[in-house]
């Protein structure tokens, strides 16, 4: 048995798995991709030469070479953590992991998990949003970071996340052509920079990387445009263009519809966290639409409420990368505590990781009360007729609605998931419940958070079922 | 959607199948980036025939999976390709 098992590696699961190494801890860590750093600092293969970008973050490269280095830290790539079971012998209750990779599965017991799943780009479902050439703007940003390929030639991006800018300008310097850059939101108000300023102190590196971005798109004559909202993607079987509509500060249309062509849609509207692990093992969650909907609760130590199961990270609320590095490391160091294994400087670590914590909280609460997205209006861009709501499963917004209307008792997310199978597909719902969720709530007349979120089984992402044949054999 | 590789260093190159096409790749690349440098119009057929593409690159929406070597849903966009390697779209049933 390993003392901790952490899933995910990047800001927060680095920082978590090396300060409980740090203190003698035996670490396993799993991640779906082939080298540390996460979402935001995936590099480029050893073939290519293994760069990558860390500005503006100045303390990644050094967490990520001792992360690699550590000798108490063991990685498993290219895996996928699907599910956390438990043992129960008399009254002790043993943790395992389910890892499924390509070479096989595994089950990994452990004295305590780590989840630091990361999150996702927030799904937004809206006519022909299922077109090829419709690509989440992480994806745009890893394939050319990561992969050194340029998804498409015309780029149109649409959202309200600041990230749209900084794509923008990556996706400029290799070579696109920018059509339009679409901001749902206005210009930001003169409180909204006010209160910028004033956390800016400590973030003045992410502020001028966000700020010499913008200004280079601009200079390239990019068309930007707020109170914008895309309303479908156009062309036949592949995107060819946009519906683009003017929207007043609520996110409602307001003005007819105008078509800009590209062959490629990208988009942002920020960041859902990836919870299905941790809901799966039965951790509570709290709604929390500023840090990006169904978040985990946890304590001050990032303990969640179920027993020897900790979460730091994207999961307790979309905070970037400085606070889940913060969270990761109070969360590192309790668990080795919580084992025993204390360092003989804790204290001052713990000391040193809260000031951190609410150094980074101040910056992403602008970030966050700036940025939230309207989730009610996002909604309704999958009124029009045969609106696809889940990519797997094929359900519409109209069956949706038909089941809504035949079955007045369900009030859930979940019991619409059961009743029309959205969300019960391969991506087992990351990408049609908050389309759902708010479905639900605008025909009940319900706030969002009241129509919940989809319960997660084992398995939380597919797997062979060869994965399941070999959990008998489990490692030690 | 015309995708395309950019001037970088890049890994020896490597072929392999789709669908029984060959596609020259790079070795360091994922099945989701080659595929898509090579302008393969769809990796999938969702139920309703529409074709699919890659979504999110990040291994949660699963519009990316293909089959490879046999082995169905496997996300390309966290799989590398190998020589040799037989890839074929995913259709949905």
């Amino acid at each position: 048995m390993v003392d901790l098992v952490v899933i995910g590696a990047g800001p927060a699961g680095m920082a978590g798995a090396l300060a409980a190494a740090e203190c003698g801890l035996e670490v396993v860590v799993v991640d779906e991709q082939a080298a540390a750093g996460g979402q935001i600092f995936r590099r480029t293969p050893e073939s290519f030469g293994g760069s990558r970008a860390t500005r503006p973050y100045r303390w990644a490269p050094d967490l990520i070479a001792r992360f690699d280095a550590h000798p108490n830290i063991r990685v498993l790539y290219r895996s996928t953590a699907f599910g956390i079971m438990r043992d129960r012998e008399g009254s002790a209750v043993r943790l395992n992991v389910g890892v499924s990779a390509a070479t096989g599965g595994e089950l990994i017991p452990a004295k305590r998990i780590l989840i630091a799943t990361g999150s996702y780009d927030l799904p937004v479902a809206f006519p022909g949003w299922t077109k090829p050439g419709v690509m989440t703007v992480g994806a745009a940003q890893t394939l050319l970071k990561s992969q050194k390929v340029l998804a498409g030639r015309r780029v149109i991006l649409a959202g309200s996340h600041p990230l749209l800018l900084i794509a923008a300008d990556q996706l400029l310097q290799a070579g696109a052509e920018i059509t339009e850059i679409a901001f749902a939101r206005g210009l930001p108000r003169a409180s909204e920079m006010g209160a910028a300023l004033s956390a800016a102190p400590g973030h003045f590196e992410i502020f001028a990387e966000a700020g010499r971005a913008a200004a280079r798109v601009v200079s390239r004559g990019v068309k930007v445009t707020t109170r914008t909202i895309v309303t479908a993607a156009t062309g036949g079987a592949a995107v060819t263009g946009a519906r683009l509509t003017q929207v007043d500060p609520a996110w409602h249309r307001v003005g007819p519809e105008r078509e800009v062509s590209g062959d490629l849609l990208l988009l942002g509207y920020g960041f859902s966290p990836a919870t299905d692990l941790a809901r799966q093992a039965g951790c509570e969650m709290r709604w929390n639409s500023r840090l990006g909907g169904w978040t985990v609760v946890t304590d001050e130590r990032f303990a969640s409420t179920a027993a020897d199961i900790f979460v730091a990270g994207e999961p307790t609320g979309v905070a970037g990368a400085e606070q889940s590095r913060a969270e990761g490391r109070i969360a590192g160091l309790h668990i080795a505590e919580s084992l025993g294994s204390s360092a003989s400087d804790h204290p001052r670590l713990l000391r040193r990781a809260h000031r951190a914590l609410s150094s980074s909280g101040r910056f992403s609460a602008v970030v966050q009360a700036m940025f939230e997205p309207n989730r009610e209006a996002l909604g309704h861009l999958s009124d029009p007729e045969g609106t696809t709501v889940c990519r797997c499963e094929l359900v519409d917004s109209g069956s949706l609605d038909t089941a809504l209307r035949a079955n007045p008792f369900i009030s859930t997310a979940n019991a619409a998931k059961l009743e029309c199978r959205s969300g019960m597909g391969p991506c087992q719902g990351r990408y049609c419940e908050g389309t759902v969720a708010t479905r639900v709530a605008a025909a009940r007349g319900i706030a969002v958070a009241d129509a919940g979120y989809f319960t997660a089984h084992v398995p939380v992402k597919p797997v062979p079922l060869s994965t399941y044949r070999m959990l008998g054999s489990t490692s030690d | 959607m015309s995708a395309s590789r950019i001037p970088a260093q890049r890994g020896p190159t490597v072929e392999f199948e789709f669908d029984g096409d060959p596609v020259v790749a790079h070795e360091g690349e994922t099945v989701a980036a080659a595929l898509l440098a090579a302008n393969v119009a769809a990796f999938g057929i969702a139920r309703n025939g529409e074709p699919r593409l890659p979504l999110c690159n990040m291994g949660t929406c699963f519009d990316c999976v293909v089959t490879v070597d046999g082995e169905p849903l496997v996300r390309s966009c966290l799989r590398d390709v190998c020589d040799g390697m037989r890839v074929t779209r995913n259709e949905a049933s």
